[in-house]
C-alpha cells in the first residue's frame, strides 16, 4: 500500500487523543461511598459489564476514527496487475476509440459490451491523469466525432456516459484514422490510441491502414477477452406477392445466419404481420451457415399493405434478431392487348376469348386492367415519334408503353424495326411480352424484324389436318402434353389436367433453330413433339411465345377449362416489372428514395417519432426525393398532402429500414491482422498496473465508525 | 411550633442535652400529661367502705355528691425498654445531612431520656462490628441514663463498622427479657437484615414484647439523585462500581421500593410498630411518631 500524501499520516498521532480522554474520563468519575450498594450490584452487574464494554468499544471506535481520518487524507492506494496497456500518468495525448455499433449491445456477463467499454474508458481516463489531453471517438459508421483533444475530463466523461449502442455497423478503420488525425494536432510526444472494442473482423476495412508508419501507438482493450461472441441474425428479408396463396397472399423469404462456431439447433423463426405472429418455423444451422426461410401468409382482410417482421428467438445481441418489411399486395396488372386481327363480329375477333379469360364476367376485381389496341396504336412508341412529341401518323392515338406491365401481340403482323426496337427496350426494362401466332404471322417477315421479341425464330405453320377426311380430322389433331408442372404458369394444373390435354390443336407454328436468347425454355409441347409454349429472358423482362392462336382459329383450347388459368397465369408471370419490390432494402444510415406522386407535401415519420417534412419547394418538379435520416431500424410512415389539400397516410410509400447485416458477424479479427502501432511514443500492449484507490473505502469505514460511535453514546 | 433541623440538633453540645432538647421539643404542648403517673395509674372510683384508707378518699367528689368515694389505683410494674442501635458500616452513610448512625443514635438517646424520666428501665444493645459491640443492661436509675447516653455517644463518635445483622442482639434481648414483657426499639437501616432478622423481630412480638422498628434511611438512598459517571464504593466491603446513575436509576428505585415494601409488609403482618424515617426528617417528629404509635397501641405500651 502506498500513499499520495504520506505526510498527512502524522495526523495519526492524534490517536492519543481519545485514549487520553478515556483515561481522564475514568479519573474524573465521582466517587460516592454508598450504603445501599447491594441494590446497585444486584441490578447493575450486567449494566456494569455493559458499561465497561461500551467504554472500551468507544475507546476502540474513537481510536480507529482518529486513525482513519489521517489515513483517508493521505490517500492510500495499492496496485494490481490487469490485462491491458501499461499506463503512465502525466502530460500526454490519448484518444479513446469506443465501438458503439449496434453489436456493442451484445450482452455478456449481465452487461453490454458498450457498458464495459465505458467502464474501461473511465478507468483509462483516471489512470492517464488530469494532465492528459483526451478525446472520445465513436467507432460506429458515420458517427459524429469531436474536432479536438481536451483536458476537460468531465466533458469527456459526460460524452462517455452518454454513449448508447447505435444502429450502425462498426467502422473501426475510419475511427482509428480519425483518432490518429486528432493526435497529429497535439504537441505531446506521447500519443496513444486506445481501441475499446470486441474487435469484430467486419469492423476493419480489409487492406486499409488507419495510419502510416509514423502514426500513434495503439493499445487494444479487447472487450470480448478473446472469447468468441456467438450470434444469430436475420441478415436479409424480402416480401413479394404470392398469387398461389390467394389474392392477399404474400411470400416472405428471410435469410438467417449463424455467426458461431457451434451449430444452432431448433432456432425459432417467426413472421409477424400487423403485430400478430402468423407463421412460425424452426431451423437448424451449421456453424457459419446462412439459410433462407420462406413463409407464405396472407395480409389482413381489407389491408393492401401491412408491416411484417421476421423474428428470431433471442440471443445475446437482440438488435439483429428482427428484420422489418413492408408487405404490399400486387397492384393491378396493366395489360395491353394488341389485336392483329380485329373483327366487327365480336366472337370472331382475335381477342374475344383472351379478353374474356382475363376479365371473366367483366368484373373489376380481377386484378387486371385491359387496354385493347391495334398495331397502328403503337405508332407513338417509336423513338422518332417520341422525340417529335407527337404520333407520326395523324389521327393515331398512340400508347405509352411504360404504362403497361404486359403486352400481348395476338396474331400481329411483323412490325417495323423501329417499333420493334421500342418494344425491345420496353421488354429489357422489365416488361413482359406474349406473342400469339395466327394467320397474320409470316415467319419470314418475323425473321426479319421481330426476332428481338421472340424467344425463338418461327418457321412455317403446319396444318395437321390438312387433306384429311372430315371424320379423321379430330383424331389427327395434336394435344398439349408434357408441360413444366413446377412452372408458375402450370402450377394450378395436375400432371394430366383434362382442361389442357383434351384441347385439340389443328394448326401450329413450328420453331426455327435455337436463338441466343438467354434462359430459353420450352414450357409445354404438343403430342407431336413440337414446342407449344416457349419462354426466355430479355434484360429485366420476359418473352413468351405461344405457337398457336389465342382464339379458336387453330385450336379449341379457349373453350376448355384450362384456358382461363393458363392465360391468367401467363400474364401474372410476365408482369415481372410490377412484381418487383418497389425499392431495394434500405439499411440504417442509407437514404431511401420516395416517389413524390405529384404531392404538395410529404412527411416522413421515423419509428422513434421524429421525421422530416418535404414541402412544396422541395418537391416541385421532382418525381422522387431521398430521405436520409434513417438512423433507426423499423417502419417509416409517409403522410402526403395532395394538390387539393387532402392529407392522408400514403401506405404505398411506407418503407422499412433495417440494420446493416455486416455488423452482425462478430467473428474476431486475428491478432496479426490488427492495425500496428506507429513509431510514435505512447502506451503499448502489455501487463498493465491498475492503481486501486483505497481512500474511498477508508472514508466509508470512517463514516461507519462515526455512526457506531454515535450509537454507542446514545446507549 | 416548627421542629429543629436534625443537623442543628447534632451541633448542640453533649448528648444528654441533645436528648433533652428533642424530648422537650417533641412534647411541648403535646400530650404533656403522659409524663405523669405512669407507674401509679388512676383506675376508678369506689364507694367508701370501712377499712379503706382515708387518704384515698376523693374529697372533691365528696364535695360534689356528698358521698365518700375512694380512688382506686392500678399499680404498674417498671417497664424495661431495650434500645437496639445499628452501628454497622452502612449506617455511616450520609448523603448530605446527618449520618444515619447519628440520626439513629439521637433518636434512641431521646427515647432513653424519656424512659428514664418516666422511671422505667432502659437498656442498650449496639451491633454491627463484633469489636465494638456494646451492651448496657436495663436500669431505672437516673444515673443510668448517663451510662446509656455515654455508650451511644461513644458509638456515634467511633462511627459505623462491620456488617453484622441485628439477629444476635435481638436474640440476646429475647433471652434477657424472657419473663418480663419489654419494649424493644430497633433503630437500623435494615440493609443487613435477612429474613432471619425479620423473623426474630416477629418472634419477639409473638412473645408479647412491644417492638418498634425505626427504619432509618438517607434521602439519597430513597431518591438516588446522582448524575454523571460515578464510582460507587461499598461501606461494608471493598466493592466498587463504576456506573452511569441515569442508566440504573429506575432499576435501583424499583429494587429499593421492593425492599421497603417487603419489610413493611412482613413487620406489619407480625404486628410490629414500623417507622420509616429519613435523616432529613425532624427528630422531634420522629419521636412523636413513635410516641403516638405507642399511645394508640395501649396505655401500657406507652414508654
Amino acid at each position: 500500500m502506498s500513499f499520495l500524501a504520506p505526510l498527512l499520516l502524522l495526523g495519526a498521532l492524534g490517536v492519543a487523543v481519545p485514549i487520553v480522554i478515556h483515561l481522564i474520563g475514568r479519573q474524573r468519575a465521582k466517587v460516592v461511598r454508598f450504603a445501599a450498594i447491594d441494590f446497585l450490584f444486584a441490578t447493575r452487574r450486567k449494566t456494569s459489564r455493559r458499561l465497561r464494554l461500551r467504554e472500551r468499544l468507544l475507546l476502540v471506535v474513537r481510536t480507529l476514527v482518529a486513525l482513519a481520518i489521517p489515513l483517508a487524507l493521505a490517500k492510500p492506494f495499492t496496485s494490481c496487475a490487469r490485462p491491458g496497456p501499461k499506463l503512465e500518468r502525466g502530460p500526454q495525448a490519448a484518444v479513446l476509440v469506443v465501438d458503439d455499433s449496434f453489436a456493442s449491445g451484445y450482452r455478456r456477463d449481465g452487461r453490454t459490451v458498450l457498458q464495459r467499454a465505458i467502464e474501461e474508458a473511465g478507468l483509462l481516463l483516471h489512470q492517464l491523469g488530469p494532465e492528459a489531453e483526451v478525446a472520445v471517438v465513436r467507432a460506429s459508421e458515420g458517427a459524429d466525432n469531436p474536432g479536438e483533444l481536451t483536458r476537460d475530463h468531465l466533458r469527456v466523461r459526460d460524452r462517455l456516459h452518454g454513449l448508447e449502442p447505435t444502429s450502425r455497423p462498426p467502422d473501426l478503420t475510419r475511427a482509428l484514422a480519425r483518432a490518429a488525425q486528432l493526435l497529429s494536432g497535439s504537441n505531446h510526444k506521447r500519443r496513444t490510441v486506445f481501441l475499446l472494442s470486441a474487435l469484430a473482423k467486419a469492423g476493419f476495412r480489409p487492406g486499409e491502414r488507419p495510419w502510416g508508419d509514423d502514426g500513434p501507438a495503439l493499445a487494444v482493450i479487447d472487450l470480448a477477452d478473446k472469447q468468441p461472441l456467438p450470434n444469430r441474425a436475420v441478415t436479409r428479408a424480402r416480401v413479394e406477392p404470392d398469387p398461389g396463396a390467394g389474392s392477399r397472399g404474400i411470400a416472405v423469404t428471410a435469410e438467417i445466419a449463424n455467426f458461431a462456431r457451434e451449430p444452432a439447433q431448433g432456432v425459432d423463426v417467426a413472421l409477424r404481420i400487423a403485430g400478430r405472429i402468423v407463421a412460425r418455423g424452426k431451423l437448424d444451422l451449421a456453424p457459419g451457415q446462412r439459410t433462407d426461410k420462406r413463409f407464405l401468409a396472407t395480409l389482413p382482410a381489407g389491408a393492401r399493405a401491412a408491416d411484417a417482421v421476421i423474428e428470431l428467438d433471442g440471443d445475446a445481441l437482440a438488435a439483429d434478431d428482427r428484420r422489418w418489411l413492408r408487405a404490399q399486395l400486387r397492384d393491378e396488372i396493366r395489360v395491353l392487348l394488341v389485336d392483329g386481327d380485329p373483327r366487327t363480329v365480336r366472337h370472331d375477333d382475335e381477342l374475344f376469348y383472351l379478353e374474356a379469360a382475363l376479365r371473366p364476367g367483366d368484373r373489376s376485381d380481377t386484378g387486371t386492367v385491359l387496354t385493347k389496341a391495334t398495331v397502328d396504336d403503337l405508332v407513338g412508341s417509336e423513338p422518332a415519334a417520341a422525340a417529335a412529341g407527337a404520333p407520326a401518323t395523324p389521327g393515331a392515338r398512340g400508347v405509352d408503353l411504360d404504362s403497361f406491365d404486359v403486352i400481348v401481340l395476338a396474331n400481329v403482323r411483323a412490325m417495323a424495326a423501329a417499333r420493334v426496337a421500342a418494344l425491345e427496350r420496353w421488354v429489357k426494362a422489365g416488361g413482359g411480352l406474349l406473342v400469339g401466332v395466327g394467320s397474320n404471322v409470316d415467319a419470314a417477315s418475323y425473321e426479319r424484324t421481330m426476332l428481338p421479341l421472340m424467344p425463338q425464330s418461327l418457321r412455317d405453320p403446319i396444318d395437321i389436318a390438312y387433306g384429311a377426311p372430315r371424320e379423321e380430322m379430330a383424331s389427327r389433331a395434336v394435344h398439349l402434353t408434357k408441360w413444366e408442372a413446377d412452372h408458375p404458369i402450370f402450377a394450378p394444373f395436375a400432371k394430366d389436367a383434362p382442361g389442357l390435354d383434351q384441347a385439340s390443336f389443328s394448326k401450329i407454328m413450328l420453331l426455327g433453330p435455337t436463338t441466343q436468347v438467354a434462359d430459353r425454355k420450352v414450357l409445354a409441347r404438343f403430342t407431336n413433339g413440337a414446342a407449344a409454349l416457349v419462354e426466355a429472358s430479355s434484360g429485366d423482362g420476359r418473352l413468351m411465345l405461344w405457337t398457336s392462336t389465342l382464339d379458336r382459329d387453330w385450336n379449341d383450347l379457349s373453350i376448355h377449362p384450362g384456358y382461363l388459368p393458363l392465360v391468367q397465369g401467363a400474364v401474372r408471370h410476365l408482369a415481372r416489372r410490377q412484381n418487383r419490390t418497389r425499392a431495394d432494402e434500405v439499411l440504417v444510415g442509407h437514404s431511401a428514395p420516395l416517389a413524390t406522386l405529384d404531392l404538395r407535401k410529404l412527411e416522413v415519420r421515423d419509428p422513434g417519432g421524429g421525421g422530416e417534412v418535404f414541402d412544396d419547394k422541395r418537391l416541385e418538379g421532382r418525381t422522387s426525393v431521398r430521405y436520409g435520416a434513417t438512423e433507426r431500424p423499423g417502419i417509416y410512415r409517409v403522410v402526403g398532402t395532395d394538390r387539393t389539400g387532402v392529407t392522408r397516410d400514403r401506405d404505398e410509400l411506407d418503407f422499412a429500414v433495417n440494420l446493416d447485416p455486416r455488423g452482425s458477424d462478430l467473428t474476431r479479427i486475428e491478432d496479426a491482422a490488427l492495425p500496428k502501432s506507429g513509431s510514435g511514443e505512447g502506451h503499448g500492449q502489455g501487463q498493465g498496473q491498475q492503481r486501486v484507490e483505497l481512500w474511498h473505502a477508508v472514508a466509508a469505514g470512517l463514516l461507519l465508525l462515526l455512526l457506531l460511535e454515535s450509537i454507542l453514546i446514545q446507549r | 411550633m416548627p421542629f429543629l433541623d436534625p443537623s442543628t440538633i447534632a451541633r448542640l453540645g453533649a448528648l444528654p442535652i441533645k436528648a433533652r432538647v428533642i424530648v422537650e421539643g417533641a412534647l411541648s404542648g403535646h400530650h404533656r400529661a403522659k409524663l405523669h403517673g405512669s407507674s401509679v395509674e388512676f383506675a376508678e372510683h369506689k364507694e367508701y367502705s370501712p377499712g379503706d384508707e382515708i387518704r384515698h378518699i376523693d374529697w372533691k367528689a365528696y364535695a360534689k355528691v356528698d358521698r365518700y368515694y375512694v380512688k382506686q389505683f392500678e399499680q404498674e410494674s417498671q417497664l424495661a425498654v431495650y434500645l437496639v442501635l445499628d452501628a454497622s458500616g452502612s449506617m455511616e452513610f450520609a448523603g448530605g445531612g446527618l449520618r444515619k448512625l447519628d440520626y439513629a443514635g439521637l433518636s434512641l438517646a431521646a427515647l432513653a431520656y424519656l424512659v428514664i424520666q418516666q422511671q422505667d428501665k432502659v437498656g442498650l444493645e449496639v451491633f454491627g462490628d463484633p469489636a465494638v459491640e456494646a451492651r448496657v443492661p436495663p436500669r431505672g436509675r437516673p444515673k443510668h441514663l448517663h451510662d446509656v447516653l455515654a455508650v451511644i455517644d461513644q458509638v456515634m463518635t467511633g462511627g459505623g463498622r462491620g456488617d453484622d445483622s441485628a439477629t444476635a442482639a435481638l436474640e440476646r434481648i429475647a433471652e434477657l427479657s424472657r419473663r418480663k414483657r419489654s419494649l424493644i426499639v430497633l433503630a437500623s437501616d435494615l440493609f443487613d437484615a435477612d429474613d432471619q432478622t425479620l423473623a426474630v423481630v416477629r418472634r419477639l412480638r409473638a412473645q408479647k414484647h412491644d417492638v418498634s422498628v425505626l427504619h432509618v434511611l438517607d434521602p439519597h438512598e430513597r431518591d438516588f439523585p446522582y448524575e454523571g459517571l460515578t464510582v460507587f464504593e461499598a461501606l461494608e466491603s471493598e466493592h466498587r462500581l463504576l456506573a452511569n446513575p441515569a442508566a440504573i436509576r429506575t432499576q435501583y428505585l424499583e429494587r429499593m421500593n421492593g425492599f421497603l415494601g417487603k419489610v413493611r409488609s412482613e413487620l406489619a403482618d407480625g404486628g410490629v410498630d414500623y417507622h420509616l424515617v429519613t435523616t432529613d426528617r425532624p427528630l422531634e417528629q420522629t419521636l412523636l411518631g413513635v410516641l403516638t404509635a405507642r399511645t394508640q397501641l395501649g396505655p401500657r405500651a406507652t414508654p
